[in-house]
């Protein structure tokens, strides 16, 4: 019970953070107009536009591939001799930055999405739902077909159904 | 003089009590899951790969002689706080340096050209107003925008609720918008 409602909490919190956000972003209709008409706060979106253009120029700009390498074995240096030899140490004196796994994932995304599907449908096959649903669909036809000839008539209900 | 320098350290090694050393070994675990992340926001704070190196080094090294070798509860939130600190310090003295000898920014000046120049000026100015934010404000926007941890993270990180994340890097923001405009004028 008092999971449920924490629950529900956090989905109406959720909601209204996306109302709120969507309605106040500088994205928002009634805000851009604002912007268009008004001096001063043009020049307060520009300097915060400034702002977020330095942090994409600061994020933008690589390092070399073996900084890593580099700050490691600088690291490891000044550690006790005997760590130094260690085969973790020796690992990381010759890493390299590598991309998440979420990110080596990005570009098989679709192929994943494929291969989940077809699991999925030779899941269903498996456990026999499909087989279920045709007997489902099989009985509600001779259902609907008996009504039919209980209110017009067999001959009637034999020339709806033969076709 | 490079033997005697190799033999003075094995002596040192020698001298090192257990705790220090056992302490060391799981300081390289934590190399090994939070290295490539820690570098990031250090190269994207300082700029400089010999002074990314040094805080690495300097950050690593507290962790490993943090409360005599004893893993602090936190690992994550005591190793980023403690190298945007160190970075931050590193930073400030480089902005000192720089002011005191304007003959070698004249030189770097002439080197670049003018579309190098108006990207490296922003960020130089983005770096320098981070390093003149109050703590509160600076570990939020380090964490947030540099490391690129999300509001729930570096609200754990910096022990403080998510929504005071928000406001504080709204408020970073807007001293940061007002500092970089002031300067242009």
């Amino acid at each position: 019970m008092k999971n449920k409602e924490t629950t529900n909490c956090k989905n109406i919190r959720n909601r209204l953070n996306k109302i709120i956000g969507d309605y106040l972003s500088f994205d928002a209709a009634w805000v851009q107009n604002h912007i268009v008409n008004c001096p001063k706060c043009q020049k307060r979106f520009s300097s915060v536009g400034k702002v977020y253009l330095a942090f994409s120029l600061l994020k933008s700009r690589p390092h070399q591939l073996d900084l890593l390498k580099q700050a490691n074995i600088q690291t490891i240096d000044t550690l006790a001799h005997s760590v130094r030899h260690y085969e973790k140490a020796e690992k990381l004196k010759i890493a390299r930055p590598e991309p998440r796994f979420i990110e080596r994932l990005l570009p098989i995304k679709g192929s994943l999405a494929n291969t989940a599907a077809c699991i999925a449908i030779l899941f269903l096959a498996k456990t026999g739902i499909f087989n279920s649903m045709e007997k489902f669909q099989a009985n509600g036809q001779k259902a609907i077909q008996h009504y039919y000839e209980k209110q017009l008539g067999q001959d009637f209900s034999n020339e709806i159904f033969s076709s | 003089m490079i033997s005697k320098a190799e033999s003075y350290r094995l002596l040192w090694d020698f001298a090192l009590p257990e705790s220090l050393v056992a302490s060391q070994k799981w300081v390289l675990g934590t190399m090994q899951s939070c290295g490539p992340e820690l570098i990031t926001m250090l190269w994207r704070i300082l700029g400089n790969e010999q002074d990314v190196c040094d805080a690495y080094q300097d950050t690593f090294l507290r962790l490993a002689h943090c409360e005599n070798g004893i893993k602090p509860r936190n690992i994550k939130a005591y190793l980023f706080r403690s190298a945007s600190n160190t970075a931050i310090s590193i930073l400030r003295r480089r902005l000192i340096e720089r002011k005191n000898l304007p003959e070698i920014a004249a030189v770097q000046k002439t080197e670049t050209t003018a579309d190098d120049l108006d990207s490296n000026n922003l960020q130089q100015q983005l770096r320098c107003n981070i390093a003149r934010l109050p703590e509160y404000l600076r570990q939020v926007i380090t964490l947030h925008d540099l490391a690129e941890f999300s509001y729930a993270q570096a609200a754990k990180i910096l022990g403080i609720t998510e929504t005071s994340a928000r406001v504080y890097r709204h408020k970073a923001i807007q001293l940061l918008a007002v500092w970089m405009n002031k300067e242009e004028h």
